[in-house]
């Protein structure tokens, strides 16, 4: 039974953003942050989360990508005021680095996705386009969640560019045979002490697998069957898996402390996805193409890269911020 | 005004003696939770490495006045390993994020740990008699020459020293994909739940190969997830209630008469958020650490990173009363976000009689809310300041710039590698256990040594 519930948590105004800045942030020695180093420090800490003793912490990355979203709301609308005071004729080039910027936007939920989803190596999911309403107000952007993808921009509705998603689909397509019989219990081998716990469900698995999810009415939609070859498989780096799913490791290390190449150090990520996801990020960042990593992948895959390969090539949105999260990062 | 009883170290640091400004030791050595039993006769402390220390209070004698009312260490045993999961390439970390005493049914005392993974239920039990007289074995157990043997004889129970044995009795494994952050044990003494992220399990003590899940915020879609469980306790009194917190800072009350699956709530806490104190971290603040209900169960008290909220479990809309901890720090959220202190996790306590709330703060400073009175008080646990049979200091921050007092201590001067993160009070008398890092810290009010 709800009763009282949160009162919608508008997108902040202008106004609001500012002094939001400036209430976080006040004069005070040692701490000169902004959206944008906020933005570069919460990638940090994600990035670092990975190699953590003990897994990643799921409440504690949830809560990072909270302020990555805050973060980038208040930069985006941040930008898109300076976009409306400039001259029509830099209309376009403004509001094509806002694409880029949007596009952007995608790589925080694919790094969600790393945390979460889950691939059994096994013939693919869907992929589909979580894009959003792109008349979405600002205050129903608030409602969105921290690896939501494809910021709208407040302004331009018309420009909302919907992403290919990479998201889990139901659990049911990659749910393994179980040993017991029963839909609603899971049953678990310790291959360690060999102790077997079985969990009782109090509901069906049919009954709580939900359709993907489907595209906003508006938005372009992706929608790519994803072939995946069973020799590479996806460990999530978060400890969600299957019961007894033998995946392989496509690395037996983890870590790989050699920045010099990030290409290698991307492929030491387990997992296609996850590389591909920093890939992303580091594309964007500038330190050199998408191609590189995407000659790397699967031919297929490099396909459905590239579409957003050609947003992401561009140069970045000509903004210090970007710069200052690749010395963060 | 409470006065220290006894300043206690946990003997597993390498403490110095002196009072160093950094005293070196090492992470094992933390600890990470605390926790009395029941009658208050025992304390239990887990640590990063592993361990449980159990402390005793020594009988009040009259031959040693000031000795009466000490804890002393009653034993020490490695609850938990750290463990590597193969399939998931990931390591568990040893750590015991919780420890819940069972209601002492006869001699022996049973606790709960757990890990991020696993729970285990110990028995802790004292041997003071041993049986001698034995007729195939003798005293040092090496079997007898059967032809020697002459006369038979009744072995007898002899007085020996106090040994205090542990054993793991259960082992509840596997059920839990995420990181168990909470574990209670139910009023009706035969089950207890174990929370982690996404997940709720009801357990029976009995039973270690099979558990019911009771609440599951997993969406199908991960994409979707929006929020996490951070703590859950049962009801003190009514067998079938049980709270949860969330990151989003909601209570849910469940009925599990309701249904097999308590996803849906019986009740939700929730208040409504002020917009103007938006934040980029407001839903970092926002997230309750900590919630435990009051010994009478008509109160829930949450923490979160800079308030602790009391509820009426009849009033959903709003908290009865909110307490301020460490308000001066809502101006460096920034800062406290990039060293990542503003992801401490808080708890919380009520006295016997729920009529005073404390939780802890930075600067190993930690803080006593009195409900009916409304007065505060803030306290330092240090050794620099607890000499034992010493009487606490009430301490006092202030602003940056701001008026200061002597003693008073700057916000800029806080040292936030200083935290209180766990502390516990005696179910009956005014005695608390505070956790400093790696040193535990009891204090008793003498003057009002009895609840009221």
């Amino acid at each position: 039974m709800l009763t009282a519930s949160r009162q919608p948590v508008g997108s902040p105004s202008h106004r609001e953003q500012t002094s939001m800045q400036t209430h976080c942030c006040p004069t005070l020695t040692g701490c000169a942050f902004d959206a944008q180093n906020l933005i570069s420090i919460s990638l940090r800490k994600i990035q670092s989360s990975r190699t953590q003793r003990g897994g990643i912490k799921l409440h504690k990355n949830l809560l990072v990508t909270y302020v990555l979203r805050n973060a980038r709301q208040f930069y985006m609308s941040k930008n898109s005021l300076q976009t409306q005071r400039t001259p029509p004729y830099e209309d376009a080039a403004a509001v094509h680095r806002r694409q880029e910027y949007i596009e952007l936007t995608g790589s925080f939920t694919e790094l969600a996705d790393d945390f979460y989803c889950n691939f059994t190596g096994t013939e693919s999911d869907t992929w589909h386009c979580g894009a959003h309403q792109s008349s979405a107000q600002p205050s129903e952007l608030a409602h969105q969640d921290a690896s939501a993808c494809a910021m709208a921009s407040p302004s331009d509705s018309e420009l909302m560019v919907s992403e290919a998603c990479w998201s889990c689909t139901d659990k049911s397509s990659w749910e393994l045979p179980i040993l017991n019989a029963q839909a609603n219990q899971k049953t678990v081998l310790d291959l360690d002490t060999h102790v077997v716990t079985t969990v009782t469900n109090g509901y069906f698995h049919s009954d709580c697998c939900a359709q993907p999810k489907q595209p906003q009415a508006g938005a372009q939609c992706y929608t790519r069957k994803r072939k995946m070859d069973t020799s590479y498989y996806i460990v999530d780096p978060e400890f969600y898996l299957p019961d007894f799913v033998p995946c392989k490791r496509m690395r037996s290390e983890d870590d790989d402390d050699d920045n010099d190449d990030d290409g290698d150090d991307l492929q030491s990520d387990s997992g296609q996805l996850d590389s591909a996801n920093i890939s992303n990020l580091i594309s964007v960042l500038g330190s050199g193409g998408l191609s590189e990593f995407v000659s790397w992948q699967q031919m297929d895959l490099e396909q459905i890269f590239g579409t957003q390969t050609i947003c992401l090539k561009h140069t970045l949105l000509a903004g210090s911020g970007w710069t200052r999260a690749i010395e963060a990062f | 005004m409470l006065s220290p009883i006894q300043v206690l170290c946990s003997d597993i640091t390498t403490l110095s003696l002196e009072p160093e400004p950094f005293a070196s030791y090492t992470e094992a050595d933390i600890i990470s939770t605390v926790e009395f039993n029941h009658t208050g006769e025992l304390l239990a402390t887990g640590d990063k490495g592993g361990r449980v220390v159990i402390f005793q209070r020594e009988p009040e004698s009259k031959s040693e006045p000031f000795s009466q009312g000490e804890y002393n260490v009653y034993s020490t045993f490695q609850s938990h390993e750290p463990e590597f999961d193969y399939l998931k390439s990931l390591e568990i970390e040893e750590k015991i994020n919780k420890i819940r005493w069972l209601p002492q049914q006869n001699a022996a005392h049973f606790l709960l740990s757990t890990n991020d993974k696993t729970i285990k239920l110990w028995k802790v039990s004292e041997r003071d008699k041993r049986p001698e007289g034995y007729n195939l074995k003798d005293e040092e157990g090496r079997i007898k020459d059967i032809s020697t043997v002459t006369s038979l004889q009744v072995p007898v129970l002899k007085p020996m020293d106090l040994m205090v044995e542990v054993s793991p009795r259960r082992v509840f494994a596997n059920a839990h994909t995420y990181h168990i952050n909470s574990i209670s044990v139910n009023s009706d003494y035969e089950t207890y739940m174990s929370a982690d992220d996404l997940r709720i399990n009801l357990w029976h003590l009995d039973i270690t190969d099979r558990s019911f899940n009771i609440v599951d915020i997993k969406p199908a879609n991960m994409e979707d997830l929006t929020e996490v469980i951070t703590a859950a306790e049962f009801h003190p009194l009514h067998c079938n209630l049980f709270v949860y917190s969330s990151s989003k800072g909601t209570l849910r009350l469940c009925d599990m008469r309701e249904a097999a699956l308590c996803d849906k709530h019986s009740k939700l806490f929730e208040e409504p958020e002020d917009p103007s104190a938006r934040s980029f971290f407001s839903e970092i603040i926002s997230s309750v650490s900590d919630v435990k209900f009051s010994h009478s169960g008509r109160y829930l008290l949450t923490r979160d990173y800079l308030t602790a909220k009391v509820w009426d479990l009849n009033m959903e809309s709003k908290p009865l009363e909110t307490y301020q901890v460490h308000d001066y720090l809502r101006s460096k959220l920034c800062s406290l976000y990039e060293n990542d202190c503003i992801f401490d996790k808080f708890e919380c306590a009520w006295n016997g009689s729920d009529s005073v709330i404390m939780t802890g703060a930075y600067n190993n400073f930690f803080r006593m809310f009195d409900r009916n009175t409304k007065r505060d008080v803030t306290l330092e646990a240090s050794r620099e300041s607890s000499k034992p049979r010493a009487v606490l200091k009430p301490r006092r921050v202030c602003a940056a710039g701001g008026k200061r007092r002597k003693d008073d201590i700057s916000v800029d001067s806080l040292d936030f590698t200083k935290k209180i993160l766990h502390t516990a009070w005696h179910p009956n008398e005014n005695i608390i256990a505070i956790a400093a890092t790696n040193n535990l810290y009891i204090f008793q009010d003498k003057l009002n040594s009895e609840m009221h």
